[in-house]
């Protein structure tokens, strides 16, 4: 290493009589700088500097300790003052106050809840959620007017198949019931009236119709299930044919062993 | 000793002591009034907004970090939360293509003493030349060399490559040194 140490250095570089690039071609501070890598570090930012220092005569900021400086150095050691700034009087105490009746932090569970309400609650959430139901839908269908006619045809069809006996077997039903509710003959003068009857046939009605109640719903259970066994059927049709099974791997072929 | 404290510190605020959390707004008071005042470079801002760090700083006190990993933590909650609340308020900062005459109206002492206490000495000359550099220099020039962090820490904080704020730091010295000049000029100090 040269006889120059780093202040040395350093000095003759922020020299303001001496021009950055006559100092580094200097062979002593060439040398020491080959051996200093704080030194190089500093030449790092004050090299990058040479465009201003040369850019500006000398004598204009003789008198400016920061131009004296070059400015690098003196910023550096100048800007760990900005790290705290007296924030005035009364600070700290509006701040525990603000915090003072503030619960911990909630959980995940609460906090996303939190987020998930903050976005519900914005305006455009509905044209949002109206945007990715539509995009699914026809993702998932293929286009709106085709998955209502399929459906409404479908379910058409699955009603009619299950619900046609049934509703057959109903009005037959409902044609006697009536045909036994129906006004008979009339009742000759002095005859006992049939009044007696009349409960028992009403109770016998309300059986029937609750019986027929059960029925439907069964059916209508029934109907519904198949509805849904169907869609099953159909989203499995439709993920095998987007995403097939792995072929089967195929035998090797069996070598005649003569 | 003095991490020694500041690890008592954290783990009484994380129990939720309540002296623990009045020394520690008292301790960090400055510095995070100072890391929202480099953002938003006005007093009442930077007032609003360094409240508005410990309120989240205290709802987060069961997940705070600790040990050396606390003051990186801690000054990217101040950070997320300083570009939430530039984001709000629609502040923007001075562009870097502003002239220097406009820097140099800004860094005029301004009409409240405070402010005028503020910009009257080196610090305001620094405080004003910072709020001139673009953005990402000016945070890199905060975090790095005005609170000390490493620059693994700085690109951490900052989402970026270890590459870029290591070529960016060299940069924005240069860039900030440049502007006080520029500022000192215009005020007839040079």
């Amino acid at each position: 290493m040269s006889g120059m140490t780093c202040d040395s250095v350093r000095a003759a570089a922020l020299d303001p009589d001496i021009h950055p690039r006559d100092w580094m071609q200097r062979p002593e501070v060439a040398a020491h700088l080959s051996g200093c890598e704080n030194c190089r570090d500093w030449l790092e930012a004050f090299g990058a500097l040479e465009h201003l220092w040369a850019a500006e005569p000398a004598a204009a900021f003789a008198d400016s300790v920061l131009a004296r400086t070059c400015g690098v150095d003196a910023l550096l050691a100048e800007l760990p003052s900005l790290a705290e700034i007296d924030p005035g009087p009364g600070f700290a105490e509006r701040v525990l106050l603000a915090t003072s009746q503030r619960p911990a932090a909630a959980g995940w569970l609460v906090r996303w809840a939190g987020a998930w309400r903050a976005v519900v609650r914005r305006p455009r959430f509905a044209w949002e959620a109206a945007y990715v139901a539509t995009v699914c839908w026809v993702l998932v269908f293929g286009n709106p007017v085709g998955a209502w006619e399929w459906s409404a045809s479908r379910i058409g069809a699955v009603a009619r198949e299950r619900l046609g006996g049934p509703v057959k077997e109903f009005r037959a039903d409902l044609e006697s019931w009536r045909a036994q509710w129906a006004p008979g003959p009339a009742v000759a003068p002095g005859a006992a009236p049939q009044q007696a009857d009349a409960v028992p046939l009403a109770l016998r009605a309300w059986q029937a119709g609750a019986a027929q109640i059960q029925r439907g719903t069964a059916y209508v259970f029934d109907a519904l299930k198949h509805a849904w066994t169907s869609i099953g059927e159909w989203v499995a049709w439709l993920v095998q044919q987007i995403w097939p099974p792995p072929a089967e791997p195929q035998a090797s072929p069996v070598r005649s062993t003569q | 000793m003095e991490s020694n404290d500041l690890s008592t510190l954290i783990d009484g605020c994380r129990a939720g002591d309540a002296p623990a959390w009045e020394a520690f707004v008292r301790r960090f008071q400055g510095r995070m009034f100072a890391l929202a005042y480099s953002y938003v470079g006005d007093r009442e801002d930077a007032r609003d907004l360094a409240q508005e760090i410990f309120v989240r700083l205290y709802e987060a006190r069961a997940q705070w970090l600790t040990g050396d990993e606390f003051l990186p933590w801690l000054f990217r909650v101040a950070r997320n939360r300083s570009v939430d609340f530039l984001r709000r308020r629609k502040v923007r900062t001075p562009p870097a293509t502003v002239d220097e005459a406009a820097i140099a109206e800004l860094a005029d002492p301004a009409p409240s003493a405070e402010a005028r206490a503020l910009d009257s000495d080196r610090r305001g000359l620094l405080h004003a030349a910072l709020r001139g550099l673009s953005a990402i220099n000016r945070e890199i020039v905060v975090l790095r060399d005005v609170h000390g962090l490493s620059i693994q820490q700085v690109a951490s904080i900052l989402g970026i490559p270890l590459g870029t704020v290591k070529s960016r730091a060299s940069r924005a010295r240069v860039e900030l040194a440049e502007r006080v000049l520029a500022l000192a000029r215009g005020r007839g100090g040079g």
